[in-house]
């Protein structure tokens, strides 16, 4: 047993000890390689925070917060009149510190966490529509799964004749949508947005347009749909909470 | 210089010093799978981290340690993305094939062979990865094929360029370990 121990004792300690702490982080989802990353990246993440702060406070975008100010008050004036009791919402804005690990999954780390009360399950969404749903959180990051992935599905909606599906990720900026009836209208430019159907996600977030149609699909139509956000491009998001209507894996 | 000082080291010592660079390399590789810096991507993909530790660290190795590597580093891959389907297989597959090809005389640890043997083993993991996922949510294979060919080529290409960053220093720490290790045992 001495001499055992003397010639593969060090060697199967190691080996146990290896697989232990790769099971560790398999059970916490990696968190303390989260968020060792998330310290490693920070002092380079805020110096280009600042520069995209200043980007995000242009012109365009100014003017367009200004309506959106104009209309919410508009809004509000209307919900008083009609006594809605209007629920305060908060927002988060986050950066994206890290892209999707390998090429089978379509998912991206934020560097804001649980410290800033972000949840499992709550929305995400960039300057043109939403872009998926927060996975995993750890005290200083996030992960999220975005709708481009081919394992997420969203149910889905056309704004102009409310037929209702589903859209599931390609990996690229077009999605397609599933649709559940036979005949459905659908065209070219129509606008898509979440449907009240959806378990994961609030009704009414855009998503995208319909690039393109194809009927002969069996047993219903599908559609390509370019998504508004461009996803490959996206440095800055905003964290919207929502309460997952099923509980989420 | 700085090999005439691990030289004076106790043997002990060396032996945590190695402990901590396997769990920091793995570590770092880990952490990289993040980042996407320029050079760094090809058609959106970057290099297969991961892979490329357990290639590297097979390579010397007998089969058993290549796939027990395999292991832990497919669960830590499997943390980072999704559990489903597991990297497991696919990884210890690569530490069991990369640690047999030793034995015949193809490979000569020099770069060109290391890129080579990574380029290949991509495609050996992300052909399974397909097939798991073909199996696990019954889509078609052609549909898989479709959209992951591209992907897998320009995930091998850009993995095997980068190979030789993990290689060089861990070959040569652990090149150098073994030579301290044999000199010492000889002169006990």
């Amino acid at each position: 047993m001495h001499r055992w121990w003397d010639k593969y004792g060090w060697q199967t300690t190691l080996t146990i000890l290896a697989l232990f702490v790769a099971w560790l982080l398999k059970q916490t989802q990696a968190t303390a390689i989260a968020e060792t990353y998330y310290f490693l990246v920070s002092p380079f993440q805020s110096q280009r925070q600042l520069q995209l702060e200043n980007k995000l406070t242009n012109a365009r975008i100014l003017q367009l917060e200004q309506r959106l100010n104009e209309l919410e008050q508009q809004n509000k004036q209307f919900q008083e009149l009609l006594g809605y009791a209007a629920q305060q919402e908060l927002s988060i804005t986050a950066p994206i510190i890290g892209r999707s690990a390998g090429i089978w999954w379509n998912q991206i780390t934020l560097g804001k966490g649980r410290n800033d009360g972000v949840e499992k399950g709550f929305i995400v969404s960039g300057i043109g529509g939403v872009i998926g749903r927060i996975i995993q959180v750890t005290p200083h990051t996030s992960r999220v799964l975005l709708i481009s992935d081919p394992n997420s599905r969203v149910g889905a909606v056309v704004t102009r004749t409310r037929h209702p599906g589903f859209i599931q990720g390609q990996n690229s900026q077009a999605v397609v949508m599933r649709f559940f009836t036979q005949v459905a209208d659908v065209r070219v430019g129509d606008t898509i947005t979440t449907s009240s159907l959806s378990y994961l996600y609030p009704a009414g977030l855009p998503i995208g347009k319909v690039k393109s149609v194809n009927v002969d699909k069996g047993p219903a139509p599908e559609a390509e749909i370019e998504l508004n956000v461009p996803l490959a491009l996206l440095e800055w998001v905003v964290i919207k909470p929502f309460t997952p209507k099923v509980e989420v894996k | 210089m700085l090999e005439i000082n691990f030289r004076q080291m106790p043997l002990r010592w060396l032996r945590i010093l190695n402990i901590a660079i396997v769990f920091g390399s793995v570590g770092l590789c880990s952490m990289l799978l993040f980042l996407r810096l320029p050079g760094m991507e090809l058609i959106g993909t970057n290099p297969n981290w991961l892979l490329i530790w357990v290639v590297v660290w097979s390579i010397k190795r007998n089969v058993w340690q290549g796939a027990i590597a395999g292991t832990s580093l497919g669960l830590i891959y499997d943390a980072l993305t999704n559990p489903q389907p597991s990297h497991v297989l696919s990884l210890v597959l690569v530490g069991i094939l990369t640690a047999s090809l030793r034995k015949q005389r193809y490979a000569q640890e020099d770069f060109i062979t290391v890129a080579l043997i990574v380029f290949v083993m991509v495609i050996v993991t992300e052909t399974i990865m397909a097939l798991q996922f073909s199996i696990l949510f019954a889509n078609s294979l052609e549909n898989i094929r479709q959209h992951y060919q591209h992907r897998i080529l320009a995930s091998a290409i850009i993995s095997s360029i980068w190979a030789p960053v993990v290689h060089y220093p861990l070959n040569s720490w652990w090149e150098n370990l073994r030579k301290i290790e044999k000199l010492k045992t000889r002169l006990k």
